[in-house]
């Protein structure tokens, strides 16, 4: 279908008054690439994508598609896909007009706009309802729709505003393995944005996670997840338990009884200095004891277990462990509880 | 920057247009009110003579009277039946929408024939007839402004949580439901007080005296104090609405900030 | 638990109170029931009832045709125009500055607007005709002004007195109740179609044409119905801005049972009565039916 195009994202500025929504935003995304954009609300991924739109304004900086300056050129020139969370369709028209929408602007002929619309309805599997109206359809098939009206006319790049937050969990599930699988068919360059974690490391090629208009780390899942440049983006992909911990010596920090290097992304503590260590479930080891810390919650997660322990702390250590190693734990049981990484993050406490 | 130039200016235009149009013989009425005897200079005499008529008072004082009523009749049917029917008796709603829409439907002057021919003389003979009649002329307005209360809060959860918990009937109601549908409940008594002392058309078909009425026939004698009269009934109109404006809307801007409270701890 | 009062979705409810065949009313609802029945129902049914009788109380429709022609006819059709003329002014007008106000103006701007529309919109009656006849009448200030400036409006052949006048001050009340009724609608355009409209490459003028104007036109119909409906019925503003020169239906009925006319017309007030209703009924139910169909969109 249409070859991917390019998008050099660079140094976007945008303030609301007094508010930065957007500092020095800088980012490029390669032709049929998917780059989640993924936050906490107010980081500003969502104005960042509306600049990329045209629908909103940038107060400083540059967006380039294939070369051309797009910041120069109306939103509706700007050829591009766009897909918003909720309520986006056209309530007077059918499924079929809201696809053909885009291309009757292009002044398509009759002949091409139904056959592209034919085309559209098998992509997203929804040929059936062709002729419906919008308020006929459940939000997972009108977001389907939505998504189909935006790939209609072949844009260059695809920006999808949150789309599935309005849905149901399941349907959420399904519909954004369905918008990974129509991407990478057609090979459009696209740009995600929401606040969901799960979701963005699901279906992405690179994640790119912010924080008050900055962008903090922009890379794979797996390495967004295991190598988390700063305790805010450690603290937000996945989970992680904050283990009360104290600095011992340059370079080292005491843990539960362990002493464990201090990664290089940590913030600057000092000795003696009171911190939270943090460590992923899956790190976590669990053994049984005659005494010492208590299993006090079993959660059975299909594959998985998280197993909350108290170890006199103020909130639970969770540990996770296969089901089928889980099972020799019962609530009540004594544990003893080993880190098995030699270094973690310290934040400040 | 060249589009905000536009959108700014094509509020001011329209606004200050409006404005003018809007104001213009308001103040033009306040001048004339304003004039002195045989058009000569600006004074209060036409208040003060307004003021000074046989009547003005006991006149005045039954507008007020009889649009008091008129408020308390209405709460005292409206507020039951709008309650009833949003905890328990939801599948009645559209036929008593309909039912208010009706006021607005049939002529003021048909009903007016109407009272003329079905009430009873003990009813006719009495000036409190006129409270019934405009009760039901502002029921669109009063349904409407406390169904939208009702439906403002999760009224059926509340009411089930105080029930559970052991409240009788009337301390839910006056504990939880009044206090939900306070908006509501003061918007409908000055909507149907306001229309109350407004009212002209019912009262001066059934022939009966009130403040509007008696001012039209004062204006046969001395059409700048009436005039007077106007602008001062006027900006008491506006006076009292705008206390409506801004008591509702400080209502819902406290709920605003509640609720972004909310979703910013969320 | 109190036996007497309701349990939220029981069976109880439809028990106490009064069971017709098909439709029973619970005994909470009793109340306004019996009030409107009383106070609404019961007056309009023996006006029916009075048009269809002949004045030694025979049943006749007699009472009904003077309405199709004469001077009674020409009221109607006076009243009809009025209300068409001050309507679609009204409803142009004030729908213009609503979408204007909706697009563009910030939200302390909007309510403010909001609550001046309330009170101009109701602020029809004696008051409003008192006013008018301050600024437009022979003496006012106004008129006087332009006199001045070389522009004698009365030696032309105005006055506030007249159809012209009263479309004019009618219009008063007609554009802010536009805007208060037809805001809402306008408030029903999300700008997410705006927007995807944009982003699909759609023009202002294409959004305008395919998506805004559809949308909004049933309401725009209502509103316009409605406003057409209060032009038509209004009576207050009109007696006291007439003298007995503009043939309004209102007036006209006022007349006839204010008994300054013959008393054998009285019946025939009930029938223009409910002509009235007839016309103002359809009115309505056009309003209500377009209500309906601008919401047949949403879920």
């Amino acid at each position: 279908m249409s070859k991917g195009s390019e998008l050099v994202i660079t140094g976007i500025s945008r303030s609301f008054g007094a508010v930065r929504a957007l500092d020095q935003f800088s980012l490029t995304i390669t032709p049929g690439e998917l780059v989640c954009l993924l936050g906490p609300s107010g980081c500003g991924k969502t104005t960042a994508l509306r600049i990329v739109a045209g629908l909103e304004k940038a107060d400083s900086g540059s967006v380039f598609l294939d070369g051309e300056d797009l910041l120069a050129k109306d939103a509706a020139q700007r050829d591009i896909g766009m897909v918003f969370q909720s309520y986006s369709l056209f309530p007077n028209m059918t499924v079929a007009e809201n696809i053909s929408y885009g291309l009757k602007v292009r002044k398509n002929s009759k002949q091409k706009i139904s056959q592209r619309v034919d085309e559209m309805l098998e992509l997203v599997s929804l040929q059936s309802k062709i002729n419906n109206f919008p308020h006929q359809l459940s939000g997972g098939q009108q977001q389907r729709v939505a998504l189909a009206r935006a790939l209609a006319i072949e844009p260059r790049v695809l920006l999808l505003d949150e789309p599935l937050s309005a849905l149901d969990a399941q349907v959420r599930t399904q519909i954004r393995d369905e918008i990974r699988r129509i991407q990478l068919e057609s090979g459009t360059t696209t740009l995600f944005v929401t606040h969901d974690q799960e979701e963005a490391m699901a279906i992405s090629d690179r994640v790119g996670v912010m924080q008050h208009g900055r962008l903090e780390q922009i890379d794979s899942p797996n390495t967004l997840y295991n190598k988390p440049a700063t305790t805010f983006v450690a603290g937000f992909v996945g989970i992680t338990n904050y283990i009360p911990s104290v600095v011992e010596s340059k370079g080292e920090v005491q843990v539960l009884g362990q002493l464990l290097d201090i990664s290089e992304h940590s913030q600057a503590v000092k000795k003696g200095e009171e911190v939270r260590a943090m460590v992923r479930p899956e790190s976590i080891q669990i053994e049984k004891a005659s005494h010492g810390p208590t299993v006090i919650t079993k959660s059975f997660l299909g594959p998985m277990t998280r197993i909350g322990i108290d170890a006199g702390l103020k909130d639970l250590i969770y540990a996770e462990l296969s089901s089928k190693d889980a099972k020799k734990f019962e609530m009540g049981d004594h544990v003893t509880v080993t880190i098995k990484t030699d270094s973690v993050m310290v934040s400040h406490a | 920057m060249k589009i905000n130039l536009t959108k700014y200016s094509l509020v001011g235009i329209a606004t200050l247009l409006a404005l003018i149009i809007f104001v213009v013989p308001y103040s033009a009425s306040i001048e004339y009110s304003l004039r002195g005897d045989f058009g000569k200079g600006h004074n209060l005499t036409n208040y003060y003579w307004f003021i000074h008529q046989d009547g003005f008072l006991s006149h005045l004082s039954l507008s007020l009277e009889l649009g008091l009523l008129a408020g308390i009749l209405n709460l005292l049917l409206m507020v039951p039946t709008a309650t009833m029917l949003h905890l328990s008796l939801q599948r009645y709603k559209p036929i008593v929408d309909f039912i208010c829409i009706l006021p607005l439907m049939i002529p003021v002057v048909s009903l007016a024939v109407g009272a003329e021919y079905s009430m009873p003389s003990f009813i006719q003979n009495s000036q409190f007839e006129l409270v019934f009649f405009f009760v039901i002329l502002a029921l669109p307005f009063t349904f409407r402004v406390l169904d939208s209360a009702l439906s403002a809060v999760p009224l059926k959860t509340l009411v089930e949580a105080s029930r559970s918990l052991g409240a009788s009937w009337p301390s839910t109601i006056i504990r939880v439901v009044l206090p939900a549908a306070r908006g509501g409940i003061s918007s409908a008594f000055f909507l149907s007080f306001a229309l109350g002392i407004g009212e002209y058309t019912m009262t001066s078909l059934l022939h009966w005296e009130t403040f509007t009425t008696w001012t039209v026939v004062i204006s046969q004698q001395n059409l700048l104090g009436s005039i007077a009269l106007s602008t001062f009934s006027f900006l008491f109109a506006v006076a009292l609405l705008v206390v409506i404006a801004i008591a509702t809307s400080r209502r819902k801007i406290r709920k605003n900030s509640e609720i972004q409270l909310v979703e910013e701890t969320v | 638990m109190n036996q007497r009062t309701v349990v939220p979705g029981s069976e109880k409810v439809r028990e106490l109170g009064i069971s017709g065949r098909k439709f029973s009313i619970p005994l909470p609802l009793l109340p306004f029931f019996i009030f409107v029945g009383y106070f609404l129902a019961w007056p309009i049914t023996k006006v029916f009832i009075a048009s269809l009788k002949s004045n030694d109380n025979k049943w006749t429709l007699s009472n009904y045709g003077p309405l199709l022609h004469g001077v009674y006819l020409h009221s109607f059709i006076v009243s009809i125009k009025i209300g068409l003329i001050t309507a679609l002014l009204g409803s142009i007008f004030g729908g213009l500055f609503a979408f204007v106000i909706d697009s563009y103006a910030g939200p302390r701007l909007t309510s403010v607007l909001d609550s001046i529309s309330a009170v101009f919109a109701n602020s029809g009656g004696v008051p409003l005709a008192f006013t008018f006849l301050a600024s437009f009448g022979a003496n006012a200030g106004l008129i006087k002004l332009l006199k001045r400036w070389g522009w004698d409006l009365y030696a032309e052949g105005f006055s506030i007195f007249s159809f012209t006048g009263i479309c004019l001050v009618y219009i008063f009340f007609q554009a802010p109740l536009m805007v208060l009724v037809f805001k809402p609608a306008l408030k029903g355009l999300r700008k997410e179609w705006r927007e995807a409209s944009t982003s699909l490459g759609g023009s202002n003028a294409m959004y305008l044409r395919k998506i805004a104007i559809p949308i909004l036109f049933p309401s725009f119909v209502g509103s316009f119905l409605l406003l057409f409906a209060g032009g038509f019925s209004a009576f207050a503003t009109a007696s006291a801005l007439t003298v007995g020169n503009v043939p309004l239906i209102p007036l006209v009925i006022g007349n006839l049972i204010n008994g300054n006319v013959i008393s054998n017309k009285t019946h025939l007030g009930a029938s223009l009565a409910i002509g009235a209703i007839v016309i103002a009924f359809f009115a309505m139910s056009g309003y209500v039916w377009a209500q309906r169909k601008s919401t047949q969109w949403r879920k």
